[in-house]
């Protein structure tokens, strides 16, 4: 006889009690046949479904589809063409020229894709490396200086590129202000190096609060003592900075270099919104290119999209255990303390 | 030269004052040991002397020159914390030598200070090792390395040895007088322990919420502790008290026992535990029943309430054949009766 349930709590947790009573038996039942790694695998079972349905699959699928020619969807309508859209990816008659390759768009794109990872990821370094520093010190208003920094982050990428295009578009805010203060108004949006160098700011504007707050708490994490401690040495601060709080920010820093660049090269609805990838092609970067080459041109080509994302995907696995390495070292590294 | 004086120390955060006006005059050469409960002021007391906190009035001099505003790095004293605060990522050797490399010292100096501090504390075959890949001993003598390499005119401690255990504890005690002995360097040293302030000491600085209540050797403390708090503090188990009247230069304490004391009124009346003893037949007691008994082998403590209902603590030699319940009848050595007045000063006999 099940007791009758006095609190609300028992109340509540009384149909979990008997859902947990239902499914015992078949579980032991279950325990006995297969031991414990069966057991293992049954509470696996659920997220691994997931996992099967939403990556897994369309991953396979989506090399299936590098490996079709055509402009069909279905895969039934589809032909069979093995690596000849790799091949055509990579094909160039030169290859430090972009405009002599087949593709010349996948290369453009490759390549815009690059300088912006390496100057983004660079600028996103600094600035929250920096801005960690500050915050780190006992400045009035910590908290609040923090939820500023942070708050972008909550912020849809869509809603980042609205909100600097409103800012930097031919007759947006900062014209505006620009005019009232007697200067001549710039097409920030339309010329090619100031849409680059604003990807590359709105996206650090966007993300950097989260890589700020990595840092800050790699900075909080040591000890106030060992800088008491050189103190008490007399060591100058920047000798502080390089010796002490730089090698023990590394993890910290590490783990945001490889944050920054697999999510650097993977940029894409922030400046979709913002640029269109134009001027030309100046901001047009791989993801984009993948889109519009797979879904959103009129002779759309879904076999050499997804050659594209398997290529992106590479580096991005490769990334992706590097970062996976640096992230176990540190793990060790915190057990043997 | 290590001679470290305080004058009139005050030191608030915020709005709290937590050092109300500290004097001290600390010899060269000397091993000071500051005592007191937690939070009574010890380690803000040290952060002050070493110039990690600035004190909000009050001057500080080492060798007769004011210290006060100089920064930490200028006093030329050394700090061992009690998380020892080593480099992680550093070597042994680097962290001993990393201080030194802030000055223009030569490498050969360098070297040769980081060799003969490391064959003082024997860790010799530790330096290209680091810190995590110590033992918390060894951890220890890094840090105390680090301070001895720096040659400074005064170690400061801060609970150096609370985060080793309790067998540790005692051998690194031990090394440690050994090495004021050596050095003969002036060292002021924080500690909850008794015994080893107790046992380290040249003098005791006893500290309650932020006043120095005492100053003196070990010894005086324990044998003339100057009011009720330092004859509490001092020595295990607690003194035991017992409140009373005193008229006409006698005053009876429970069970009717009776002292003479020089001044009438309120009295507390102060006798260690060590100092009681079972009664004879005849003699005059304290009676009590006993609630509890510590056999500990070579002594028991018991535990008892006085008739009035006075607890109180003895230590008795041996193992007497005592249990919950029994009645007690305790004796006194009179001459061993520490008198304190209603201000809680200490009375001195007449
Ligand atoms: N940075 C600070 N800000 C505010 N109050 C502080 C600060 N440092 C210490 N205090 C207060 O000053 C008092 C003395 O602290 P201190 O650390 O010197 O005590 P302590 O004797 O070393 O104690 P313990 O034996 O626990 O180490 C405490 O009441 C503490 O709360
Ligand atoms: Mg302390």
């Amino acid at each position: 006889m099940a007791a009758i349930p006095r609190t609300l709590g028992a109340i509540v947790t009384a149909p979990l009690t008997w859902i947990a009573r239902a499914i015992d038996p078949p579980l032991r039942w279950w325990q006995r046949l297969t031991g414990l790694n069966g057991m293992a695998a049954v509470f696996l079972l659920p997220n691994l479904a997931i996992f099967g349905v939403f990556v897994l699959f369309p991953l396979v699928l989506n090399v299936v589809y590098s490996m079709t020619a055509g402009t069909n969807i279905l895969l039934g309508d589809r032909s069979f063409v093995g690596l000849d859209q790799y091949q055509r990816l990579l094909t160039c008659e030169d290859y430090t020229q972009a405009i002599t390759c087949r593709e010349d768009m996948f290369w453009t794109a490759a390549g815009n894709t690059f300088f912006f990872v390496v100057l983004q990821v660079s600028m996103m370094i600094l600035v929250s490396t920096i801005t960690a520093l500050i915050l780190n010190r006992n400045i009035r208003g910590r908290g609040f200086f923090r939820a500023v920094f942070f708050f972008p982050v909550l912020l849809s990428p869509v809603v980042v590129g609205l909100i600097w295009r409103w800012i930097l578009q031919r007759q947006g805010l900062l014209n505006l202000i620009m005019v009232n203060l007697g200067m001549e108004p710039e097409v920030w949006l339309n010329d090619r190096a100031y849409a680059f160098t604003a990807t590359i700011g709105v996206s650090v504007w966007a993300h950097m609060g989260f890589y700020t707050l990595i840092l800050l708490a790699g900075l909080q994490a040591i000890p106030k003592d060992l800088y008491e401690a050189a103190e008490m040495d007399g060591t100058p601060p920047a000798r502080v900075f390089w010796r002490i709080t730089l090698p023990l920010l590394g993890p910290n820093l590490a783990v945001v270099l490889v944050l920054a660049l697999i999510r650097g090269v993977q940029i894409f609805d922030e400046v979709y919104v913002l640029t269109g990838g134009g001027p030309g092609t100046s901001t047009l970067y791989l993801t984009q290119y993948i889109y519009e080459v797979g879904f959103a041109s009129i002779l759309r080509n879904p076999g050499l999209a997804a050659a594209a994302s398997i290529l992106m995907g590479l580096v991005l696995v490769v990334l992706t255990l590097v970062q996976l390495g640096l992230s176990r070292r540190n793990e060790q590294r915190g057990s043997r303390q | 030269m290590g001679r470290i004086a305080l004058n009139d120390i005050r030191k608030s955060f915020g709005k709290t004052e937590v050092i109300h006006g500290v004097d001290l005059a600390v010899e060269d050469g000397e091993l000071v040991v500051f005592v007191g409960p937690s939070g009574c002021g010890k380690s803000t007391l040290l952060r002050l002397i070493a110039g990690l906190d600035r004190p909000t009035s009050g001057t500080i001099e080492i060798d007769g020159a004011d210290v006060t505003r100089h920064s930490a790095a200028n006093r030329g004293l050394a700090m061992v914390f009690q998380s020892y605060a080593l480099y992680p990522h550093m070597t042994v050797r680097q962290n001993l030598s990393f201080g030194l490399e802030n000055t223009k010292m030569e490498r050969a100096e360098i070297r040769r200070r980081i060799e003969d501090s490391a064959r003082m504390l024997e860790i010799e075959e530790l330096l290209d090792r680091r810190p995590t890949q110590l033992s918390g001993g060894q951890r220890q003598r890094v840090a105390i390395g680090r301070a001895i390499v720096r040659e400074p005119s005064a170690f400061l401690l801060d609970e150096p040895l609370s985060n080793l255990d309790a067998e540790l504890r005692v051998t690194m005690r031990a090394e440690l007088a050994q090495l004021h002995e050596r050095l003969g360097t002036t060292m002021i040293y924080v500690t909850h322990d008794q015994i080893e302030a107790m046992t380290l000491a040249d003098r005791i600085v006893v500290l309650r919420k932020g006043r120095i209540e005492q100053v003196d050797t070990p010894l005086n403390l324990y044998n003339r502790p100057a009011n009720l708090f330092v004859a509490g503090f001092i020595g295990a188990p607690n003194m035991n008290f017992f409140e009373t009247t005193a008229s006409d230069g006698r005053a009876e304490l429970p069970g009717g026992l009776h002292i003479d004391v020089p001044q009438d009124g309120k009295i507390t009346a102060g006798i260690r535990p060590q100092h009681l003893r079972l009664a004879n037949r005849e003699e005059e007691a304290l009676e009590g029943t006993v609630t509890l008994v510590e056999a500990l082998g070579a002594e028991t403590v018991v535990h008892a309430r006085a008739l009035d209902g006075t607890a109180m603590v003895t230590v008795l030699s041996g193992q007497p054949n005592l249990g919950i319940g029994d009645a007690i009848r305790i004796a006194l050595d009179r001459g061993e009766v520490h008198l304190f007045d209603a201000e809680g000063q200490r009375i001195d006999p007449s």
